[in-house]
């Protein structure tokens, strides 16, 4: 049969004879180095370059950020120019959330889902990869945009004509990160060209096509995990024995399927008002701008629970583990995260409150804004009923994660007053809605993720960051960011608009927008010394015991870094958090007879994938050129098209392929050695 | 493997069941579709033809989702699953619409 | 265990029971199906605020009723129907290992969906003759992105057909797994039907009722 690879075992992938696919072309399986990286299907190796990439562009949005409250630290400032402000609070906010928060969160679920469920990979390797590297492509293409405008504000691009023909000339997207129509579509009649006149300039259509990519590569993602954990559990491991982690990322994994199709269509709609001159959001010819917005936020609110929901599953991680308890009402934290995304299609249009819905409209949506507060606030309670009474470790990540739990209620208690329809007439649009969102976002998932990062980096990669540097750089993160963004309730109040680059003296904002900008840089610099910890520790931290929390899910009973194979032998699940009663408890973590000398069995490699990938970043750039009026444009586009297509064919006919590995003969060995090598704590 | 399951007994059986399964259905398919077109053009109050139209157009959506499509066949949980998806589709864009009126603005100076 | 070593990634048991491949199908159509419950409603949306249909480049108002053309679009909802009931005939032939049954019911789906495309193409150049475009009104815009997104997954699905179709003679579609990849192609295929089953009734067939149509004004039709 052609799709199986009956090869003897072997103890090292480079030990494999050359074999090709049905393609004919050798397959990648015994690649090393950069080669390896590019055609890997392992999650693990996939997680870590998710997060590589994540917190690099958390870096990116974060200079964006101290640009902003640089601009704004003082009354009338020119720091930057309004359209360039424009550009950066846009650029900030999509970055961040689609290049910085979702990205660390698949980090989080390529790297340990299969690892919590007792699967060796996912139930797509290659889709994987594909995911991968289509989110490298729309990064790309999103941050390709600043490169064409810094060349343009260095007058490269003053000779040629059809630069002198673009609207405004802006090349970064300047609409805030949902873009709004009118501001970003089109008015008035098109011309034989099929273009009508737009607002703005080519930054739309980047933004556009950047995040139709990453919808593709978040959409692929999402269903290849909910395949993974509804069908690749080990045996034993029922649903209501998931760590709670995996049910988040299957939750998330659901708001991401049905929720992303809205944005697709609406971006689909936008472009081909821009490119082709349709009339979806053009006033001129009776379209409704405000569709616009519901488009948005129906995918937009689900958006933002696909953003918390990971990190609250990372939270219910480290709790117990730091308490020494099981988490309080597993089944009721489940349930209400399962009850949030649910509800959280129900309430886009609190987004839209002052748009003149009608008071039945917005009497329902702000009665169901505040319907999920109650989910939310139980799985508080929840957290708060794992700590009382267990003995608290504040280490780390315990630490980032009682952070997480007071500074996610803070914003929590800010978005419920937003929730009350009258009260949102006065904050809408106002510094006390940044406020409120960065207490949930970075009070609240940034935190989360931080934690997450020092929690499972020495499983990651088997050495433990520094605990000073870690405490020293959570402190600055927790007083720069409160100090930032705590005074904004204030300012909002007190009337300052959003989006808007400066303001003048004589409002009484001055004094708390100057201590903002110091929180800020605090902030940042607290961030930045985090990342370049946990970087430095990944190839020179002191090494550390594949158990060093005497933590309580399966991913701990495996050696760090793990071995590319998972588990050695499948485990069989008896309880919920087996590994931990396995060690201090009555259960015990079994095995099943799979593995040693017969081995098992292990993806191919691709090139695959990555070239599909590649495919994406020529669309990328090509839309754009073609709004730009640049000749030939759209062929590039139809070039990309086939290059994706190429990708995905070739995936297809090469054959799953595979190859046997043979793991450890030592059944227990892998728990065994875990238990004895368990630290002091 | 295949070929033991092709030539299995009560697996073909079931195929040629299920054969003729599909030329009935597709018969009906053909009937009902023929039979909202002529009833479009009847003389019949306007919520009779609504219900009966949704009615015949959900009796096909459904007829071809479980058996062209396998799913009274197959594991619940892929009925269920689509369920989830037709469901919230259907529930999000009734209130879209609902949240859409007309205006005397939009009627006099668009058509 | 032979067995265990001879297990392919995607042969291996599921927790479920439900192969890996069917359940990110039938996860990717619940997906389409908001995808389409959004083109769908945009369209329906602007019929309940635009009632009227369109202006044509004379500036005369234009019922959409008189620019449909019932028996054609009818025709072409027949073809389609009759080509997903084809297309369970193939996947019925490929999971009884019968691959001449199998090519030809496939030739005949691709067949049907190109008669059901160029049913599309003629419709739409005649709609354009008739003054209806993209650019000059709202149900231009969203008439011709709903019916063309449907059209590019109809062409999609039938270029996924060739493609089983001339792979089925490399003599490497065989057994369970050449069932399963061809029972996934025709849930596809069978999705695209049940979206136009909507599309027909709510786009085509409820401009009908009445004499100025579901959304019209009540009064009858001006010549």
């Amino acid at each position: 049969m052609s799709h199986d690879s009956h090869h003897a075992p072997v103890a090292d992938k480079m030990e494999l004879a050359p074999e090709r696919s049905d393609l004919g072309l050798f397959r990648p399986d015994r690649t090393r180095g950069l080669f390896d990286w590019l055609t890997t299907v392992d999650h693990k190796k996939l997680g870590i370059m998710y997060g590589a990439f994540a917190m690099l562009f958390f870096l990116v949005g974060g200079v964006e950020a101290l640009a902003i409250r640089t601009q704004l630290a003082r009354p009338d400032n020119d720091f930057v120019t309004a359209r360039m402000y424009n550009q950066l609070f846009t650029m900030h906010g999509t970055t961040m959330i689609f290049l910085g928060v979702m990205p660390l969160s698949a980090a989080f679920f390529n790297f340990l889902v299969p690892l919590q469920i007792g699967a060796r990979d996912v139930a797509f390797p290659r889709l994987n990869a594909f995911s991968l590297w289509t989110f490298v492509a729309g990064a790309m293409v999103l941050n390709g945009s600043w490169l064409f405008e810094f060349a343009h504000l260095a007058g490269w691009f003053d000779n040629f004509a059809w630069h002198k023909a673009l609207v405004y000339t802006d090349f970064a997207p300047a609409n805030g990160w949902f873009s709004y129509a009118p501001l970003s579509g089109t008015f008035g009649q098109a011309n034989a060209a099929l273009q009508a006149p737009r607002f703005t300039g080519v930054g739309t259509d980047f933004w556009i096509i950047g995040i139709q990519i990453l919808g593709i590569a978040s959409l692929a993602a999402s269903f290849n995990f909910i395949c993974t954990i509804v069908n690749m559990r080990a045996k034993g491991m029922t649903m209501m024995r998931l760590p709670v982690f995996t049910w988040m990322t299957l939750v998330t994994s659901i708001l991401i399927i049905l929720a992303f199709p809205a944005i697709t269509v609406a971006l689909i709609e936008l472009m081909f008002d821009r490119q082709f001159g349709a009339n979806f959001f053009n006033p001129s010819a009776g379209g409704q701008p405000v569709l616009w917005q519901h488009l948005f936020w129906i995918f937009g609110h689900p958006e933002v629970y696909i953003l918390v929901l990971p990190a609250m599953g990372i939270v219910s991680e480290i709790l117990p583990t730091f308490t020494g308890k099981a988490l309080f009402g597993y089944p009721i934290i489940v349930f209400s995260g399962a009850v949030i995304g649910f509800l959280g299609f129900a309430v886009w249009s609190h987004h839209m409150f002052t748009t003149g819905l009608g008071p039945i409209p917005t009497a329902a949506f702000s009665l169901l804004t505040m319907a999920i507060a109650v989910p939310t606030g139980v799985k508080i309670f929840n957290w708060l009923g794992t700590i009382w009474g267990g003995r608290i470790r504040f280490t780390p990540p315990m630490v980032l994660a009682l952070g997480f739990i007071w500074m996610f209620m803070c914003g929590g208690f800010s978005g419920v007053m937003h929730s009350a329809a009258p009260a949102d007439a006065q904050q809408q649009d106002s510094y006390f809605v940044i406020a409120h969102f960065h207490y949930v976002l970075l009070g609240g998932v940034l935190l989360g993720l931080m934690a997450g990062l020092y929690f499972w980096f020495p499983k990651i990669f088997g050495r433990m960051p520094n605990a000073g540097i870690a405490y020293l750089a959570t402190g600055m993160v927790i007083l720069g960011f409160n100090l930032a963004f705590g005074p904004m309730h204030y300012l909002g109040l007190a009337g300052q608009p959003r989006r808007t680059h400066t303001y003048h003296a004589g409002n009484g904002w001055e004094t708390w927008n100057y201590v903002a900008t110091i929180g800020a840089f605090i902030l940042g610099l607290g961030v930045f010394l985090a990342f370049v910890n946990l970087v430095y520790t990944a190839f020179k931290g002191v090494k550390c015991a594949s158990d060093p929390w005497n933590g309580r899910t399966l991913e701990w009973s495996l050696p760090s870094p793990v071995p590319e194979y998972n588990f050695a032998r499948s485990p069989i699940i008896a309880t919920r958090d087996v590994f931990f009663e396995h060690k201090h408890g009555v259960h015990r973590l079994a095995y099943e007879n799979d593995g040693g000398e017969a081995g098992v069995h292990m993806p191919s490699q691709s090139w695959f994938p990555l070239l599909a990938g590649f495919g994406f970043l020529i669309i990328g750039f090509g839309m754009p050129m073609m709004a730009m009026g640049v000749p030939h444009a759209g062929w590039v586009v139809i070039a990309g098209l086939g290059v994706m297509f190429m990708g995905i064919w070739l995936w297809a006919l090469e054959g799953p392929g595979g190859y046997m590995l043979k793991t450890p003969s030592d059944p227990h060995g892998a728990a065994a050695q875990a238990k004895a090598e368990s630290s002091a704590y | 493997m295949s070929e033991a399951v092709a030539h299995d007994p009560d697996f073909l059986a079931e195929e040629v069941r299920r054969y003729h399964h599909f030329i009935t259905l597709a018969l009906w398919l053909a009937a009902i579709t023929g039979a909202e077109i002529v009833l479009i053009f009847l003389p019949v109050p306007m919520p009779v033809i609504l219900t009966a139209l949704s009615l015949m157009s959900a009796i096909k959506f459904f007829a071809v989702i479980l058996w062209f499509m396998h799913l009274i066949y197959d594991h619940k949980l892929l009925f269920w699953i689509f369920m989830c998806g037709m469901v919230l589709a259907f529930a999000t864009y009734a209130a879209v619409l609902a949240l859409f009126s007309v205006d005397r603005i939009d009627t006099k100076w668009f058509s | 265990m032979s067995q265990a070593a001879d297990a392919t990634h995607a042969h291996a048991p599921t927790s479920t029971g439900i192969d890996h491949k069917k359940l990110i199908m039938w996860l990717f159509l619940a997906s389409d199906c908001m995808f389409f419950g959004t083109l769908i409603s945009t369209h329906l949306l602007y019929r309940k605020l635009y009632p009227t249909g369109f202006t044509d480049a004379e500036g005369h108002q234009q019922f959409i009723q008189k620019l449909f053309n019932i028996e054609l679009t009818s025709f072409s909802t027949f073809i389609l129907l009759m080509s997903s009931f084809l297309m369970a005939l193939a996947v019925s032939a490929m999971h009884k290992g019968q691959l001449k049954s199998f090519r030809r019911n496939v030739l005949g789906v691709i067949f049907f969906g190109l008669i059901f495309l160029g049913c599309q193409v003629y419709e739409f150049t005649h709609f354009y003759h008739q003054g209806l475009t993209i650019q000059n009104s709202v149900l231009g815009s969203t008439f011709y992105v709903l019916t063309g997104t449907h059209g590019t997954h109809v062409a999609i699905g039938i270029l996924w057909l060739v493609l089983l179709y001339f792979y089925s003679f490399t003599g490497k579609l065989t057994g369970h797994m050449a069932g399963l990849d061809v029972e996934i192609a025709g849930l596809y295929w069978h999705f695209v039907d049940i979206v136009w089953i909507v599309i027909f009734t709510v786009v085509y067939l409820v401009e009908y009722l009445g004499p100025s149509g579901f959304w019209g004004t009540g009064l009858p039709l001006a010549k």
